[in-house]
């Protein structure tokens, strides 16, 4: 626990240094260029095994087109940080860099803002929630690049079977914390940041909720919704399934806690697996199994599926090269690498089904190819983060106590109302 | 006729001779907070640029003054100042009596008093949640559970790392007073309370007002400490209005709203800069006569 504190603020510090520092190399860069030669840039993750493979991927593309050389451009891993940068370079109507790495959760933002260009679909080989996810007002802006799925890790040497449903999964966690087999029922991160709103959604489908209607009206106050922040309140003050020190928990806390053999169930992302495979550091080294995080009456299984596309800047100056670079790197081989060197999770189903990607990556993939293919996409809008905000605080308000989950939902839902009304994006009246 | 224009040219010279020191102010103070003032004058949301900038008056003052978010950062900044700045100048007065009276080693224990003031809060922020977390969990208490109990760590955190600063201010208070004074008071058979309640806190008012004026207009920009141990959490119940501001600037890039909250901001400590510079021209005329 201390441990994943330390760590997480070490990393926290080295995360604000570098992206100082980046700020700081990007702005020179900025202005330090200005050559007319016609070149590209690209800007995402490039640190590490991630960097090594980038460079290495973007050298061969710059062999199938010799006279535009491909530049990386380094942006900060921690993405409100990275974010906060598109941001302000896009508004000031930058050229660079063409080719952008944006998470999940920003198309919307930026197609809205009319600083991503729309691209031709002709491809369906993709997730449906990734490509769902890529397309605003009809119109696709990004492609799927890999994909992160949230995943529900349970105890094979606890449990025979898998939970079939939210039901069973409480009923089996409380069984085993009563016989003294377990100390916690199920980890998930409870802490009031973006990972809070993904472990609410996945509990919002597991009930049959949404946060948008299939008309875009706002219905986060439904009784759905209700139900799935009641079984989560009830989860960590009255049941006692999900430990009262998960209100501050983030990723890594819910790993440690699962890895020393505390917890029958944890809610988390694939980067956990071959961590929790390896038999020097876990107490639970090869007694885990994963599945979708199950339904509930009237719900059905779900995931939150996060990730990065791949978009053109509107400014670019060279939109045909940019549009092949996306393909290039969106190609199954370039996946396939990605897969083997990074861990990252390919965006494209086939590569699940041809059987290649086993000899890549370490997991269950029937596993995880289920989770991916039932996965939604968080709500799609260009006020993601300020409804994501909103959600944080009221969630995190009725897991704490301060508010009840059918004010809170309600509170949420005239904030979400509210901001899509002063934004103009609300809903046409019937 | 003639005095006239010595007047004149006597004022002349005045702002001559002021004009740098007017000009760093203009520059660093002024400009800046016309800048903000106007960024709050108008809509300008960096992430939905369809809306234009348009002047909007003081409609974002309007919706900060009624944000349920905002008001409720507001009260709690004021009841942070209200707690923390009586229990940092009782705090502080003990330390500054004991660092007064010390005649042994007095450079060390002075030094050693004013530590906690010298590390970066930040850094004192992640000790003392790191001894709240882990002291917390030892005792099955979870002090950042709460919304309520989630202010004591801030609260402890504050006290521990400013108690210096105002003890270093009071003991400039206390070496101004005159010696004679408690010989005198000795002499009447005068004990040690009574010394203090009628010849050290009358005399020391000045400086006790300056101390709580600099801690009060630094508890109202209260944020490093809550933005390192709670991060505003649980909900917002911890969030002060700057984090606040904070949050709906750099991350939800609402540069007209996230700067009429810092006009408020600015506004608050305005106030309460001139009540305490008038509190301390009547508290130091009061001495004078």
């Amino acid at each position: 626990m201390r441990e994943a504190v330390a760590s997480t603020v070490e990393a926290r510090a080295a995360r604000a240094f570098f992206s100082a520092a980046f700020a700081v190399v990007a702005i020179l860069a900025q202005v330090g260029c200005g050559a007319p030669e016609p070149r590209l840039t690209f800007s995402g993750s490039a640190v590490g095994a991630e960097g090594d493979l980038i460079r290495r991927q973007l050298d061969r593309f710059a062999r199938l087109y010799p006279n535009i050389p491909v530049e990386v451009r380094v942006t900060p891993d921690a993405a409100d940080q990275r974010h906060q940068l598109y941001v302000q370079w896009l508004n000031a109507r930058a050229a660079e860099p063409d080719v952008l790495q944006l998470d999940v959760i920003w198309i919307a933002e930026f197609a809205a803002a009319g600083w991503i260009l729309p691209l031709e679909a002709d491809d369906d080989d993709f997730f449906p929630a990734a490509l769902a996810a890529s397309r605003w007002q009809g119109r696709l802006f990004a492609v799927p690049w890999f994909v992160d799925v949230g995943l529900l890790y349970w105890r094979t040497d606890l449990l025979s079977a898998p939970p079939s449903s939210l039901a069973d999964l409480r009923a089996s966690a409380l069984e085993a914390i009563r016989s003294g087999r377990a100390e916690q029922g199920l980890v998930w991160q409870g802490a009031r940041y973006e990972g809070l709103v993904t472990v609410f959604l996945e509990h919002l489908t597991a009930f049959g909720g949404a946060v948008f209607d299939h008309r875009g009206r706002i219905t986060v106050d439904s009784p759905e919704a209700v139900r799935a922040l009641t079984f989560m309140r009830d989860s960590i003050r009255s049941d006692g399934l999900v430990p009262a020190a998960a209100l501050a928990w983030q990723e890594e806390h819910t790993r440690f806690s699962f890895q020393s053999g505390r917890a029958v169930f944890m809610r988390n992302w694939p980067y956990a697996w071959p961590l929790l495979a390896r038999a020097d550091q876990s107490a639970v080294a090869g007694r885990v199994g994963v599945i979708p995080f199950p339904a509930a009456e009237g719900g059905r299984q779900s995931a939150a599926l996060g990730g990065a596309q791949l978009a053109i800047n509107r400014y670019t100056g060279e939109p045909e090269v940019a549009r092949a670079l996306v393909d290039f790197l969106t190609a199954p081989e370039q996946m396939l690498e990605r897969a083997r060197e990074a861990g990252q999770l390919p965006a494209r189903r086939s590569l699940f089904l041809e059987g290649t990607l086993a000899e890549s990556l370490s997991l269950p993939l029937p596993e995880v190819y289920r989770a991916v293919d039932a996965a939604v996409a968080r709500p799609v809008t260009p006020i993601y983060s300020e409804l994501s905000d909103s959600l944080q605080v009221h969630v995190h308000r009725a897991l704490s106590g301060q508010e009840r989950p059918d004010d809170a939902l309600r509170e949420a839902a005239r904030e979400m109302r509210a901001l899509l009304d002063r934004t103009g994006l609300a809903p046409a009246a019937p | 006729m003639r005095t006239a224009s010595v007047m004149r040219a006597e004022t002349r010279l005045a702002f001559l001779l002021m004009a740098p020191a007017l000009l760093i102010v203009f520059g660093i103070a002024l400009i800046p907070l016309g800048a903000t003032a106007w960024e709050a004058a108008h809509q300008h949301d960096l992430r939905l640029p369809w809306l234009g900038e348009p002047l909007i008056g003081f409609r974002n003052v309007a919706e900060a003054v009624t944000d349920p978010r905002g008001g409720s950062a507001l009260s709690r900044t004021l009841l942070f100042a209200a707690v923390s700045v009586p229990i940092e100048l009782a705090f502080g007065l003990a330390l500054a009596l004991v660092m007064h009276h010390v005649t042994r080693g007095r450079a060390l224990a002075r030094a050693a008093a004013l530590t906690p003031f010298a590390l970066p809060t930040v850094v004192a922020a992640l000790v003392w949640r790191f001894i709240f977390e882990s002291t917390g969990a030892r005792a099955g208490i979870d002090w950042f559970g709460g919304p309520l109990i989630a202010w004591l760590p801030i609260v402890v955190a504050d006290v521990w790392k400013t108690t210096p600063l105002v003890a270093l201010m009071l003991l400039a208070g206390l070496q101004a007073i005159d010696e004679g004074l408690y010989d005198a008071a000795r002499m009447d058979g005068a004990g040690p309370l009574r010394q203090l309640w009628t010849i050290t806190l009358p005399l020391l008012q000045p400086a006790i007002v300056v101390a709580a004026g600099f801690r009060t207009l630094d508890a109202l920009r209260l944020f490093d400490l809550p933005y390192v141990m709670t991060g505003g959490g649980p909900g917002t119940a911890t969030e002060p209005l700057s984090l606040y501001a904070f949050t709906v600037l750099m991350q939800r890039l609402r540069f007209g709203y996230g700067s009429a909250l810092s006009m408020l901001i600015f506004a608050l400590a305005l106030v309460v800069a001139f009540a305490s510079v008038r509190l301390l021209g009547r508290v130091s005329q009061g001495e004078r006569r």
